[in-house]
């Protein structure tokens, strides 16, 4: 079975939706921030040396920069 | 007439401030909360015949706390005893981040509080085609919904009016799930709570701090027992409040979803660039500190020269002598010390707060997040780090907005290693002194050993960082989760009264500080006790047989000044500094310093002018010809130069320092080790340098 795929999956310019997450000890800062299930998002960029990653919320302005760390916590599924 | 105390509560990035700004305009004040020095901004106003006190509680995400600043908002509001519990919120929200702000809304109306709905920003709204239906939202929500864009002041008029208006009663969004209930029930009469929510609130806090310690314990014990992870409380309470208002909300929005380009994207694509973004940065970086030199110039020239002037009057209406140095060299001189850097601080605080108010600050964060990460710190360190460079106190107090434990408190310990302007008159004076005028390959000397130390103190600062990280250990895992908002043009007003309350706040300090020690220098110089002070005179005379009468008034002084308390306390301490090249004179500079670094050039300058009777030499010159009576050579020769240096460099010597770090921390233990370990390194520092180079 392969793992299921998080936000750190994502290449560049690619949009995905969120399916769920992979624990229970996700920060609530990204419940907060609206990155919750059933909601899609961009890879806006990535920065080199496993650095932080910037996505876009769909429809919103506003981007978020997550760590790796972070970002492999919420799970997704890929859109086209 | 009453006052009614109103609460803003927004997002972070709402404009909340640039609200606050407008309704309370230059009426208002910083302060701090009690027990914690997060900043507290009240402000007044009055409107009809309503008077009202304005609080601007730091910007939150939801009520559930995760850093010190939301703690602070959740305590406000859930503690009715608290003094500053207000009679109405304010919730601030912005068109494309509704959702979460409605969400703050309802859990402060479920808390029980009277409160209305401000969106703001609707300016960006009409220029994305964005529109809100303010009168279904009114339904919605049960209260006055005002829509303003506080940019322009539009919607300001209509907000003021609406601070009269008191919502109905709320009916509540979120039902505590059955499992709960018990528990809750339970809170609810520990704590005699009339309100359900409340007791869930209690039960979903991992710390309950605004209780008393037998209460919080109580609720602890309940929280063990029914097994009860609040954390995961938390989560549940949002996740079922997002489901819910996706549906309320689609009537309510009209975002035609248009593609737009935003010009954030487009800056974005250079700003936040894996390379470019850190050239920019960088460059950036340089401009600012080349402007804190050269633009500073011609105002700090006007302020010596008005100080000079100033100096130099009192001096001659006033009879020559020990209170005249006090007045002239002491007090006037040291305030001119501290005033001299307003220029430099201002500027400094302009680009911080440009580059916070246009946005540009998150994205800071984000790139300096990676490099920071193992060093202990986080991305947001960089604020402080980088205020750091103009005055420590503001800059560990901006580092409150670190969530997580472990990277805020090594931020606090290791900010004060960053060069502070406070250094920079020692700095300046000393290399004046001890390196020589020289190019080297093209370059000013004199400038590149000056931007030496500033290195140096960045290299400090990541060095104990590092070793603090390795012996820390910490119970919570350290995230970054950062909002990167579209860029704005800066609000002039908001620029301006930040700058003005920071800078105005270091002046004062300081200046209250140097008046202090100024005149406990001049008490303990002029007098003493013992044989060799209240005789000295007779002492001089018969040690010099045929002395003539000006050089025995010379001597008199000096022999006065060396028996005197002053003198004695310097002599004490002679045999822990002589090692580092330092005369006893040169100590009651140290000891002074540990007050504030800045006093020491107006120490020397009090006690050199104690000591004689000379009133011509600048303290400058006065430095240059001091001879250390030990060593026979210039007090302040290379080796003793480099050694105060960087004695300098690493000390805490900074006594509003070390009181905002016990504030900050919370804690004695680590602002004592902070204070031994910084001083500790300072004097190897220093003997090692001195030792070597003599």
């Amino acid at each position: 079975m392969t793992p299921p795929l998080s936000i750190c999956f994502l290449r560049k310019g690619e949009s995905a939706v969120i399916t769920g997450y992979r624990s229970h000890e996700v920060p609530i800062k990204v419940y907060e921030m609206g990155l919750l299930p059933g909601v899609v998002l961009t890879m806006k960029q990535r920065l080199p040396f496993n650095g932080p990653i910037c996505i876009y919320i769909k429809d919103n302005p506003n981007a978020i920069a997550l760590r790796t760390a972070e970002a492999d916590l919420i799970l997704i599924e890929s859109l086209p | 007439m009453t006052e009614t105390t109103i609460a803003l509560v927004g997002n972070p990035n709402v404009g909340k401030s640039t609200v606050f700004n407008r309704l309370t305009g230059l009426r208002q004040k910083a302060g701090n909360y009690p027990g914690v020095t997060v900043e507290k901004k009240t402000g007044n106003f009055s409107h009809g015949h309503a008077r009202y006190r304005v609080i601007d509680l730091p910007g939150a995400y939801g009520i559930h706390p995760s850093s010190l600043d939301e703690e602070v908002v959740y305590e406000v509001l859930a503690d009715p005893a608290n003094p500053n519990h207000p009679e109405l919120v304010v919730v601030v929200g912005e068109p494309f981040n509704l959702k979460r702000a409605i969400l703050l809304y309802q859990q402060i109306r479920e808390m029980g509080l009277a409160a209305i709905f401000v969106v703001n920003m609707m300016d960006e709204a009409e220029r994305a085609g964005l529109s809100i239906d303010a009168h279904k939202l009114e339904k919605v929500l049960g209260t006055k919904v005002i829509l303003t864009d506080a940019r322009s002041g539009k919607g300001i008029e209509a907000l003021k009016t609406s601070l009269q208006h008191r919502p109905g009663d709320h009916e509540p969004v979120f039902s505590i799930p059955d499992e709960y209930s018990d528990a809750a029930q339970q809170v609810k009469e520990l704590l005699g709570l009339k309100n359900d929510y409340m007791a869930w609130l209690h039960l979903s806090q991992r710390r309950n701090n605004h209780l008393a310690e037998k209460e919080a314990a109580a609720i602890a014990a309940i929280q063990r027992k029914n097994k009860i992870n609040p954390h995961r409380l938390q989560i549940q309470e949002t996740l079922a409040r997002h489901t819910k208002l996706n549906g309320q909300l689609t009537h309510i929005i009209k975002d035609p979803a248009k593609k737009r380009e935003h010009v954030t994207e487009r800056l974005d694509k250079l700003l936040i660039h894996p390379v470019w973004g850190y050239v920019v940065f960088f460059v950036l970086l340089l401009l600012i500190f080349q402007a804190i030199y050269t633009w500073s110039g011609p105002f700090m020239d006007a302020i010596d020269n008005a100080f000079a002037w100033l100096s130099a009057s009192a001096s001659e209406q006033l009879p020559a002598g020990p209170l005249n140095g006090l007045l002239t060299d002491g007090i006037i001189a040291g305030i001119g010390g501290i005033v001299i850097f307003i220029p430099q601080i201002a500027i400094l605080f302009i680009f911080i707060s440009l580059m916070e108010e246009s946005g540009y600050m998150s994205r800071v964060v984000y790139l300096m997040d990676r490099w920071l990460r193992p060093f202990g710190l986080s991305g947001k360190s960089a604020v402080p780090l980088m205020s750091g460079a103009a005055c420590a106190i503001p800059a560990v107090m901006s580092a409150r907005t670190i969530e997580n434990d472990k990277e805020r408190l090594i931020t606090i310990l290791v900010t004060p290693f960053m060069t502070c302007s406070a250094r920079l008159p020692i700095y300046i004076i000393i290399i004046g002194l001890v390196i020589p005028q020289e190019q080297v390959i093209g370059l000013d000397l004199q400038g590149l050993v000056l931007f030496g130390m500033y290195i140096l103190g960045i290299a400090a600062a990541l060095g104990s960082a590092w070793v603090l990280k390795q012996l820390m250990k910490t119970n919570y895992k350290s995230f970054l989760i950062l909002e990167m908002p579209t860029y704005k043009y800066p609000v002039v007003r908001n620029v301006a009264l930040n700058v003005w309350d920071k800078t105005m706040g270091f002046v004062l300090g300081a200046g209250k500080i140097i008046l202090a020690i100024s005149i406990i220098l001049w008490v303990l110089g002029t007098f003493g006790i013992g044989e060799q002070f209240t005789n000295a005179e007779a002492i001089v005379r018969a040690q010099n047989p045929g002395i003539t009468e000006e050089v025995l008034e010379n001597e008199v002084q000096s022999q006065k000044l060396e028996y005197s308390f002053l003198g004695t306390l310097g002599r004490f301490i002679e045999p822990a500094i002589e090692p580092l090249g330092y005369d006893w004179k040169m100590g009651i500079g140290l000891i002074s310093s540990f007050a504030a670094r800045e006093v020491f050039v107006s120490t020397m300058a009090t006690v050199y002018s104690l000591g004689s009777t000379d009133d011509e030499l600048t303290i400058r010159e006065r430095m240059a010809a001091e001879i250390n009576p030990t060593t026979g050579r210039p007090a302040y020769n290379f080796a003793s130069g480099i050694s105060l240096l960087l004695f300098y460099a690493f000390a805490m010597q900074c006594m509003s320092t070390i009181a905002i770090v016990r504030k900050e921390t919370n804690s004695w233990k680590w602002t004592f080790i902070q204070l031994a370990f910084m001083t500790g390194f300072a004097y190897l520092a220093a003997l090692l340098a001195y030792q070597l180079l003599k």
